[in-house]
């Protein structure tokens, strides 16, 4: 199997994007619609991020140290989801975004490790303080979560030296920005605040983690062929 | 996809003045056709309720977008393209497709191009590009769709944009 090729089984093993995408009564489009969907901007990011092992240069020190960097905030997204539906406290709309955006996120950690090999950060622990249990603290920490990804994304475009992890970078980028509309709308709060979206730098985003103190523990670095502990 | 994004990438566009130029105006015009389909709508006055919100605050931030290019660019700014809207500006269902499908293709547009300009233009495409994801997830949502599925959004090249664009017939 080439990196190519991969598809929209391949980078969701646990099935929830599919399951979720069945649960799409509400889209017009039909379920192979999005199916379909799914595996073209997959193979895409994949193709971007994971070219072939044999022509993939590893990533500069740099752009390792962004793509770790992103790596770290997708964990905690990722995570984030995952429990707020291991909880099952949500229901309606808010449910089936964090069922869909758990999916996403999870498939951009999956991603990442795949680009990283060895050199991938370890998923720390977290502890999100009870704000997975209830609709209200979920959909504001949310909203901070994805309004902070589409700022930290911004704040390396013009930093990644690597063109197709650039263009990656990019197509996760607008993907954050859709989420942050997607969960303020869901809030009651205004999508679309500015006309101009600023970008965040790495320090100013990292003091923004650890003032929420979600992040419990970091563990040291991951072997090659270690595997996170969660599939988030 | 891949066609696209090896073109994106390596296509020998590599930035410079000139590209700049060329991709700046590119997005002028985009801007110019966002702009001016939600100031047609607005004017028509056929929009009701979330709808009739959403094209009142995005009509702001698309004249924002216009202002900073036409400023970038001074006076190689190229003219503003002559449009028309027909039913997607008096018919609020059809206004709601076409909105979702030119912010779609605005989205694809920059995110195509960021491989292809200097630093600086990519710098101000990427806070204006965000901000067009928000429109293309916030118009969705008014819609009852979902606002995002898929993992990444599509890198398109300026062919493929120019082709999405055409479909909705605003260019004249």
């Amino acid at each position: 199997m080439s990196d190519t090729d991969l598809t929209l089984e391949q980078l969701d093993r646990d099935g929830a994007l599919r399951e979720a995408i069945a649960k799409l009564d509400e889209a017009q489009a039909t379920r192979a619609d999005l199916l379909r969907r799914a595996t073209v901007g997959s193979a895409a990011f994949v193709a971007a991020l994971a070219l072939p092992a044999s022509s993939r240069a590893a990533p500069s020190g740099r752009d390792r140290d962004i793509l770790n960097y992103a790596l770290t905030l997708e964990y905690l997204q990722s995570a984030f989801y995952t429990e707020t539906d291991l909880q099952g406290a949500l229901r309606g709309k808010a449910r089936r975004a964090s069922t869909v955006l758990g999916a996403v996120e999870r498939a951009h950690v999956k991603a990442l490790r795949k680009v990283l090999g060895s050199a991938a950060v370890a998923k720390p622990t977290f502890n999100f303080k009870g704000v997975t249990e209830q609709q209200t603290p979920f959909l504001r920490t949310a909203v901070a979560f994805e309004d902070l990804a589409v700022a930290a994304y911004k704040g390396q475009a013009g930093r990644i030296q690597a063109k197709p992890l650039l263009v990656a970078a990019v197509s996760i980028h607008s993907v954050e920005a859709r989420h942050a509309a997607w969960m303020r709308y869901l809030f009651g709060i205004t999508p679309a605040a500015e006309a101009f979206d600023e970008p965040l730098s790495r320090p100013e985003v990292e003091a923004i983690v650890a003032k929420t103190r979600f992040i419990a523990a970091r563990t040291q670095t991951s072997r090659k062929g270690r595997r996170p502990r969660l599939t988030g | 996809m891949g066609g696209a994004l090896a073109a994106g990438a390596s296509s020998g566009s590599a930035a410079s003045p000139a590209n700049d130029l060329r991709i700046l105006n590119f997005a002028l015009k985009l801007e110019e056709l966002e702009a001016g389909f939600y100031a047609a709508a607005i004017d028509r006055g056929a929009l009701r309720g979330e709808v009739r919100e959403f094209a009142e605050v995005v009509v702001v931030h698309e004249r924002e977008h216009v202002a900073l290019l036409r400023k970038v660019l001074g006076a190689k700014a190229a003219a503003r393209p002559t449009m028309r809207f027909g039913v997607a500006v008096t018919n609020p269902k059809k206004f709601v497709a076409a909105a979702t499908a030119l912010e779609d293709a605005v989205v694809a547009a920059y995110n195509g191009q960021a491989a292809n300009v200097s630093p600086a233009v990519l710098a101000a495409a990427a806070r204006i590009v965000s901000v067009e994801a928000r429109h293309a997830a916030w118009i969705r949502a008014i819609a009852g769709k979902l606002p995002a599925v898929d993992p990444t959004d599509p890198i398109l090249s300026a062919k493929q944009v120019e082709a999405a664009v055409n479909k909705l017939g605003f260019l004249r």
